[in-house]
């Protein structure tokens, strides 16, 4: 027997007080553990960035539009492998517009060269190149809209208006987990052809494949150099910075689900506290006992404390637990099939894992430091006349 | 003679109801020889706890002197205190204080944590103290599950287990029936006559009393 074995079995006391508390503090770890990957999973892309690519678009925002030619120039740079082009074509499907998945238009003859971590059969990638009307989707997304190889699908044009209709010739994965698997490719040209003189030969952004990831920051100076005097001017930078700036868009959202995470931990830290500030009350006379037969001020306090870090522990771990099948697998799952375009890969990562029992554990301990205080600092004959 | 074990000089003990000083003991003074059992008597509020709680190391007095087996509480700090009770004083209530989460073995260990004594060896004298205290067989029930004789038996077995100087017991028979106030009053008796232990007991109910070998009376803060 040791003072950690009377906290443990404290808690066995009032079971059911007990039992709600460590729900309510799980159900907040869920939640804690749930924004933070939501966080972490937005993250992905941008952590997952090639370092070898860099991103060209128009100086003032990527919603804006640059001549099609720049591309050539481009290529032209030293140190630049391959570059390609692509505009983002705002599709929706007209069956269900809520369902959101990104659409692009690309250039067939060089989108796999530059995204080498798209995988595409050789025969898929053939057929798609030679039909213009053809489109290349990701095995998520095909499983979602129920589409297969040879099938036809109309999308619904918001930036570019008008019913487009496109065949399914072929479905990619990607050799990583972190690329969205839920984008809808097709030719860039058909687009481009279908539209008015005045909206023709402009292209969104130009991703480049570099020869050495050191000096993407020279290369990027030399490629905005050659731009500086014209018309429209543009800015290169990382795939990184590019992905960062499509996720500064979202930061307000991101900024919020941060603060609703630190609320959520308050109220943790409140539940407990409430739970263990009961326990001490109506425990008084004991820690007066045990103060009388020779405990010191500093026992009765570690005496407390452990029994916090008991239940933080317990809440920490049930919370862990209730994640992996709510979060990783239930919502997780559910996310990456209909929502793969900002959730390519929605699991809790190791990190989240420490930092949620950290969390439970610290924050019980922080919850328990004033009811320890205060029962270390009572009077031995007044805790022995105290009646719970 | 006996030497004494308890010396009080001139205790005065006041405490502040708001603005105003109640004084509980007053230019007390008193000498316990060692080895006997003393009662102390005296109506409500005349200041027996008090006292006990000064001899204990519990609490200190405004003024006065306290020397308890050997050691000057008034000069002690809180955590020589501490030490001072874990060594040398055994505590019996009038409610037990038992800790309803441990048995009746786990209660009785529980001075002995204070020890650098090994799992086995705390084990084996808190069974040696349930022994003597007849309750050798319920060692592993729960307070909820005795008796409140037992409950106090067993708290007897915590109060000597660390083989204190003095026991104090407060009220023990208080909240028990005859038949099991007089089993724990002849505990008592064994635990002075065979184990030679001093013990100062508060009590109001003069049957117990007589079971002491000296009974002393507190009035208003003074020895009678």
């Amino acid at each position: 027997m040791n003072l950690v074995l009377i906290a443990a079995r404290n808690l066995l006391r009032n079971k059911m007080r007990t039992v709600l508390t460590i729900l309510g503090a799980s159900v907040a770890i869920l939640a804690f553990v749930m924004l933070r990957t939501v966080l972490s999973a937005w993250s992905t892309a941008a952590d997952y960035s090639a370092k070898d690519r860099i991103a060209t678009r128009h100086k003032v925002s990527f919603v804006i539009s640059m001549p099609k030619n720049y591309i050539d120039q481009i290529r032209l740079v030293p140190g630049v492998k391959q570059a390609t082009y692509m505009n983002w074509f705002g599709g929706k499907n007209p069956n269900k517009p809520e369902q959101f998945f990104a659409t692009l238009a690309v250039d067939p003859t060089t989108i796999f060269d530059v995204m080498d971590e798209i995988v595409l059969t050789p025969a898929d990638r053939q057929h798609w190149l030679e039909d213009k009307k053809g489109a290349v989707i990701g095995d998520v997304l095909a499983k979602t809209l129920g589409l297969k190889v040879g099938d036809k699908f109309t999308l619904q044009g918001s930036i570019y208006p008008g019913d487009w209709e496109f065949n399914i010739d072929g479905i990619y994965s990607a050799k990583r987990k972190s690329v969205d698997r839920s984008t809808f490719f097709f030719h860039w040209s058909y687009m481009n052809d279908s539209l008015p003189e005045s909206r023709k030969d402009q292209i969104g952004w130009i991703t480049s494949r570099i020869d050495d990831p050191g000096k993407g920051a020279d290369i990027s100076a030399a490629i905005d150099r050659i731009f500086d005097e014209k018309d429209v001017q543009t800015a290169t930078m990382s795939e990184r910075a590019m992905n960062l700036g499509f996720m500064g868009m979202i930061s307000s959202l991101l900024k919020a689900l941060d603060v609703i995470s630190i609320i959520i931990l308050l109220i943790m830290m409140m539940i407990l506290g409430n739970t263990i500030a009961m326990g001490v009350r109506e425990r008084t006379r004991e820690y007066g006992v045990l103060r009388a037969i020779g405990f010191s001020p500093r026992d009765v306090g570690t005496f407390i404390v452990g029994e916090a870090a008991f239940i933080g522990l317990l809440s920490g771990v049930v919370g862990l637990a209730l994640s992996v099948p709510i979060v990783e697998l239930g919502l997780g799952r559910w996310l990456e099939e209909n929502m793969g375009a900002w959730f390519p890969y929605f699991r809790i990562d190791a990190q989240t894992y420490v930092m949620g029992l950290g969390l439970a554990i610290g924050l019980a301990l922080v919850a328990s430091v004033i009811p320890a205080r205060r029962a270390s600092r009572l009077l031995v004959t007044d805790a022995l006349r105290r009646v719970a | 003679m006996e030497p004494s074990i308890v010396e009080l000089k001139g205790i005065t003990k006041t405490f502040q109801r708001g603005k105003e000083p109640i004084v509980v003991l007053d230019g007390l003074t008193l000498e316990i020889p060692t080895g006997s059992f003393e009662a102390l008597m005296g109506p409500s509020g005349s200041g027996k706890s008090t006292l006990l709680n000064l001899i204990a190391g519990l609490d200190r007095p405004t003024q006065g002197s306290a020397v308890v087996a050997g050691a000057n509480l008034v000069s002690m700090s809180d955590g020589e205190l501490a030490k001072f009770r874990a060594r040398h004083i055994g505590f019996i209530f009038q409610a037990y204080n038992l800790l309803p989460v441990l048995t009746a073995i786990e209660n009785v260990e529980l001075p002995l944590l204070l020890t650098n004594l090994s799992k086995t060896e705390r084990r084996e004298r808190a069974q040696t103290a349930l022994r003597v205290v007849g309750l050798e067989e319920r060692m592993k029930h729960y307070p909820r599950q005795l008796s409140g004789g037992q409950e106090q038996r067993v708290a007897i077995a915590r109060a000597i287990v660390n083989d204190p100087t003095i026991i104090v017991a407060d009220e023990p028979t208080g909240d028990l029936d005859r038949k099991a106030a007089d089993d724990i009053l002849n505990l008592l008796e064994r635990l002075n006559k065979e184990f030679k232990k001093t013990i100062l007991m508060v009590t109001h109910d003069p049957h117990a009393a007589e079971r002491a070998g000296v009974t002393r009376k507190l009035d208003k803060g003074q020895l009678q």
